[in-house]
This record gives structure tokens, C-alpha cells and sequence, in this order.
């Protein structure tokens, strides 16, 4: 594969592409590579999704003005088509047809968004239940399992951080 | 059962579509897409005499094969990332050459390789560049993925038995058909068959360019060509207008003039100016690929009738500029007005021509913007004050750059000429140009030896 022959631009493997906080109203596609959108706290960085070639990011910027609300980083090397802002709208405008298949990403996006959520707050009731049952049983303190529970809960983050990398670079040992 | 309820294309239906290039290709992709997200099972077929892979003519559709931005950026959103294997090279700024020097234009707005070279074809004549894919096969293999058939035959005739289409192909029926998409681009023997059916359908008119491809090394082209596209303004007697278009390990000289031919392609080659980018030692090689391909500077009229559409070229295209992303918009508005609205006249004439009219306004403020571009280029005075203009933006490039984004945007075609020409209305920069004019021919008057 030619070098020469490649649109867009290429980010090499954790360079950003698009910076939370920061304002900006490009639109991108994936022309080849991966790329994993991250949410970061004091605790760290959280994998939200991970995208493929062909995927759309970036498109909530359409529709408003305000800063990213994640960031975008490269998974491996990455190239990237970006998609200028007003000359899309002006596209748009021309045939709104065009936004077809950015509603449908957002459309998925807003499906999955809602099965995780649905998945989050069942697996909260699910814990809710079980401690109580836990209470009423065996009359066990929470409180003084607090520790335990603290320590189980950041080995399976740790746990789920260490597959998630090796699955974006493609690790055949995952299993 | 009936293929057609009213003018609507109903299940069974058959659409035949003449010609594979991109416009028969984007209307069987859309339609297609469309026909099965409103659940009809309808038949398309393509008709495409042309084997895209071949190498030279025979499996070329001659142009100077740039994807431009706009389209570039347009298909990625549809979902057609155009692979490596299809792009040729990717291009970022443009250079412009004239007898004053030459000036490297950038877009201000993305800072990216959004411009893609391409072949239509399998590659120039005697090319033995591997892994080169052909742009038009690569969208006729989409087309294909959507569920179209591909017929290798040339339809000779067209007959409308009642306000049904029939096509032939040396006196044999090949199909009827409930819909027939005109997509043979500029080939005035096919446009003058549809001429005849007494549709008021007429094609539209056409000048010629001169192609040819010179095989210069990638390594070579990359080096003094880098990834931009090189226009040359030379006042060379015949020719108006060349530039170049690298593609791999060839570059494509595309040229515009008054009956250009090989031998005006050898004169560019041989201008001091040219001479410069070549490499030591060039001679011109005794025999090249090359083609003498029409260019659409006109409209069709009625590109419309019961049951008939005709697209890209044969109908609407964009002057000068991007003629695969008008046979984009044309093939989507034709498919989107056959299968949600239907295939009358009057379904056509009501939801295809605005769009068919939209491009041709657009060329007339295109046509303003060029002789304003080609007045430029003959007054030298003028011409000197503005490309100093030019190479001023291009070096303060974090500063607004109106002139050169508007420059950008004819050359690439990324913007519709009439929002390109309300910009051309600011006062300033003729201010400017006016200026310099005054300031060069005071010095020149009174400090003739005052260096430039």
C-alpha cells in the first residue's frame, strides 16, 4: 500500500484526534485503523466505544456548538478523513438525504446507549437485591465488608481495562 | 401482475440502466438501496459494453479523473471509502505556474489529503503498475453489491412501444423495461438515438480536452510534484489552459485550448517552465497514451420524459468542475424522484429538473467567475497584482485568506459557483489589486531601475 495513494490524515497509535473540552466542528470517518473514544475523570480513562473503518464520529457537532464531549484517540495507526463543517450543511441543505446515514449512527448510537443503560440499572437492582437478601439472612454488615467489596470491584475495572486494550490491538491470546 | 401502479415502480419492476460508468453506477446504488428500504423487489440492469480493467481506451472513460473534495468527503458519509487500491494519489494544495512564478494554494479549512486521483480505466496503455484498480469498476462493483446485474452489450437501439422502452442490440430485443435510465455520458452516437425518439430530449454541448499519460517513476512525481495539482497559465499560442495530475507512477496532462492535439502536448513539455520538473535527460517518449476526450459545457434540454431518465453527463453537469459529483447528484435525485415519487414526466419534471436546474444556474455565475479568472491571466499588470495577493495569504495562512479560499474552491470545485461569486463581491481585494497596479507603474516611471 502506497503512502501516496492515502486520503485524509494519519494518527499514529494514542495520538488524539478530536479533545474533549475542546471546541471544534469537524465531522470525521475512518478511512482504515481504529480508534476508541475515552471519557476521562480523576480515577483515569474509561473506553466508551471503540470504532471501526467507515465509522462516523464527531457528528453531534452538527447540531451544536459546544465543546467535545469525548475524546478521540487512535488505536494503532489510524487514518482519518475529516469532514468540513459548512460545506456539509451547505451539502445537506442541497439534499438532506445526506444525513441519512449520521441519523442512523445516532440512531444505533441511542440503541445502545439504552441497552447499556437498561443492562446498568438492572445489574444495580440485581446487587441491591442481593444485599438485602444478604442482610436479611445471615444478618451481614456491609459496612464491614466495605473493603472487600472495594478491592473486587477495582480488580474487575483492571480486569476489564486490560481486555479491552488487547481486544483494540487485535490480540488473538483474548480469550 | 403489474410492474407499474400509476407511474409508481412497483414489485417486479424492471429498470434498465445504459451505461456503467459513475452515473449508471450511483443511480443503481441508490435505487437499489432505496428500492429495498421500502421493501420493493425491483430488477436492475446495467448496460456497460466497456471492461473497466483493461488497460488504455478500450477500458477508459477518458477524464482527467480527480475525485474532488466535496465528492471525496460526500461518499465516505454515504458509506464509499475509496481504497488504496482505487486512489492513485492524494492531493493537498494546488500549484499554479505562470510566466510571474508560481504559488502553492492550500485550504484554509482542513489541513488533509481530501482530494483523490484516480484511473477510470485499468491505467494508461502499456502500464504495468500492479495492484491499480479502476474507479469506475470499483463503483460498478458496489452497484453489483446492491443487488444490480451487470450486461457486457451495447444497446444499439431504443424503441417506445406505447410509453414502453424496449432496447435492442443488433436487432435482437433485449429487454422492455418499466424505466430506463439514460447513463452513457458524452457519446453523441447514443444521445442522438434518445434525439430521436421525438422526446424533446437533446444532448448537451460538449468542447474537447486533450489526455495523455507520461510515465515519470512515483518517486520522481512524488519529489517535484508532490501532492498537488499543477496548473499552468503560459500564454503558450493554442492552448488555454494545462494542468497535471499526479497518479502513481504517471502523471495525467490534461489540457484545454483550440484544437489541441499531440503536438501542443509536446510544446508543454518542452516550456522552460515544464522543462523544470522533469527529469534530467527527458525525451519525450515516441509513443504515449493519450485521448482527446469531450468536455460538457452546456446542459442537456429535457433530460426527462415518461419512463426515461437520463443522468450525469447526459444531463446536468457542474462547468469545468467535478463531473463525477454532479453524476452523483444527478443519479441519487433521479433515483430518489423514481422510487418515492414515480416515473412519469410530470413526476420527473417536478422533483429531477429543479435539481438538473439548480447545477445549470450554478454554471452561469461558473461561467462569470472564469472570464474573470481568464481576464486576469491576460492582463498582466492585474495578473501580477493578484498573485502577489495570493502568495501574501498563502505565507500568512493563520490569517483570513478570502482570495486564496476562493481560488481553492474554483479549482476544486468544492463549493457551488454562485456562494464562491457573493464572496467575490467583497470591494478589497480590487482595492488592493487597483493599487499594486498604480504603485508598479509609479516605479516603473520614475525609478526604472529600482529593483523588483
Amino acid at each position: 500500500m502506497s503512502e501516496e495513494s492515502l486520503l485524509g490524515r494519519l494518527y499514529k497509535d494514542g495520538e488524539i484526534i478530536v479533545e474533549e473540552g475542546i471546541q471544534s466542528r469537524s465531522m470525521y470517518v475512518i478511512q482504515s485503523g481504529k480508534a476508541k473514544v475515552v471519557k476521562s475523570d480523576e480515577d483515569g480513562e474509561t473506553i466508551l466505544a471503540l470504532l471501526g473503518e467507515g465509522d462516523i464520529f464527531g457528528e453531534m457537532s452538527l447540531f451544536d456548538a459546544i465543546p467535545r464531549s469525548a475524546t478521540v484517540k487512535a488505536a494503532g495507526n489510524t487514518r482519518v478523513l475529516a469532514i468540513e463543517h459548512e460545506g456539509l450543511l451547505k451539502r445537506i441543505k442541497m439534499d438532506p438525504t445526506l444525513a441519512f446515514r449520521i441519523i442512523r449512527q445516532m440512531s444505533q448510537r441511542i440503541r445502545d446507549l439504552n441497552t447499556r443503560l437498561i443492562f446498568a440499572q438492572e445489574t444495580i437492582n440485581h446487587a441491591n437485591n442481593k444485599l438485602l437478601q444478604l442482610n436479611k439472612t445471615e444478618n451481614v454488615c456491609i459496612k464491614d465488608r466495605e473493603t472487600k467489596l472495594s478491592h473486587i470491584v477495582t480488580q474487575l475495572q483492571e480486569k476489564l481495562h486490560k481486555l479491552t486494550e488487547q481486544f483494540i490491538q487485535g490480540d488473538e491470546t483474548l480469550q | 401482475m403489474a410492474r407499474i401502479k400509476g407511474s409508481t415502480l412497483t414489485n417486479g419492476a424492471r429498470v434498465a440502466i445504459i451505461g456503467g460508468g459513475p452515473a449508471g453506477s450511483f443511480f443503481s446504488i441508490f435505487a437499489s438501496k432505496l428500492a429495498r428500504d421500502i421493501g420493493r423487489a425491483i430488477d436492475f440492469t446495467i448496460y456497460e459494453k466497456k471492461t473497466f480493467t483493461n488497460h488504455g481506451a478500450s477500458g477508459c472513460n477518458m477524464c482527467a479523473g480527480v475525485v474532488s473534495e466535496s465528492l471525496v468527503q460526500t461518499l465516505a458519509i454515504e458509506g464509499v471509502n475509496l481504497p488504496s487500491s482505487v486512489v492513485r494519489w492524494g492531493i493537498e494544495s494546488y500549484f499554479f505556474h505562470t510566466q510571474n512564478g508560481s504559488v502553492q494554494i492550500k485550504s484554509s479549512r482542513l489541513q488533509q489529503r481530501g482530494i483523490a486521483t484516480i484511473f477510470r480505466g485499468g491505467g494508461p496503455a502499456g502500464s504495468s503498475e500492479q495492484g491499480v484498480q479502476s474507479f469506475d469498476e470499483f463503483l460498478l462493483q458496489k452497484a453489483v453489491e446492491q443487488g444490480a446485474y451487470v450486461k457486457h452489450a451495447f444497446v444499439d437501439e431504443v424503441r417506445l412501444e406505447g410509453d414502453k422502452p424496449i432496447l435492442f442490440s443488433g436487432g435482437k430485443i433485449l429487454q422492455d423495461c418499466d424505466l430506463l435510465v439514460g447513463a452513457f455520458g458524452v457519446k453523441a452516437g447514443t444521445g442522438r438515438m434518445y434525439e430521436k425518439l421525438g422526446i424533446g430530449y437533446k444532448i448537451p454541448s460538449t468542447i474537447k480536452a486533450t489526455q495523455s499519460e507520461i510515465e515519470l517513476g512515483s518517486d520522481w512525481i512524488a519529489s517535484r510534484f508532490g501532492h498537488s495539482i499543477h496548473i499552468f497559465l503560459l500564454h503558450i499560442p493554442g492552448i488555454k489552459f494545462v494542468s497535471i495530475i499526479p497518479k502513481g507512477d504517471y502523471i495525467t496532462i490534461s489540457m484545454l485550448g483550440k484544437k489541441t492535439d499531440v503536438e501542443h502536448i509536446k510544446t508543454f513539455l518542452s516550456h522552460p517552465v515544464m522543462k523544470k520538473m522533469l527529469p534530467s535527460g527527458f525525451k519525450i517518449p515516441e509513443r504515449f497514451c493519450h485521448c482527446f476526450p469531450k468536455i460538457i459545457v452546456g446542459a442537456a434540454r429535457k433530460p426527462f420524459a415518461n419512463k426515461l431518465a437520463f443522468v450525469g453527463d447526459a444531463s446536468s453537469v457542474r462547468l469545468y468542475k467535478d463531473g463525477i459529483g454532479s453524476a452523483y447528484i444527478t443519479s441519487k435525485a433521479a433515483a430518489y424522484t423514481a422510487l418515492l415519487h414515480g416515473v412519469g414526466e410530470e413526476d420527473f419534471r417536478k422533483h429531477y429538473l429543479p435539481v438538473c436546474k439548480t447545477l445549470n444556474r450554478d454554471n452561469l455565475f461558473g461561467q462569470f467567475l472564469f472570464s474573470v479568472n481568464a481576464l486576469i491571466s491576460i492582463v498582466s499588470p492585474v495578473n501580477r497584482s493578484y498573485f502577489k495577493l495570493i502568495q501574501w495569504e498563502q505565507k500568512n495562512l493563520q490569517k483570513d485568506t478570502p482570495n486564496s479560499d476562493i481560488l481553492w474552491d474554483m479549482l476544486t470545485g468544492s463549493r457551488f459557483y454562485k456562494d464562491i461569486f457573493f464572496r467575490t463581491l467583497n470591494p478589497w481585494p480590487t482595492i488592493y489589486v487597483l493599487g499594486a497596479m498604480v504603485i508598479s507603474s509609479f516605479r516603473k516611471v520614475f525609478f526604472p531601475h529600482m529593483r523588483k
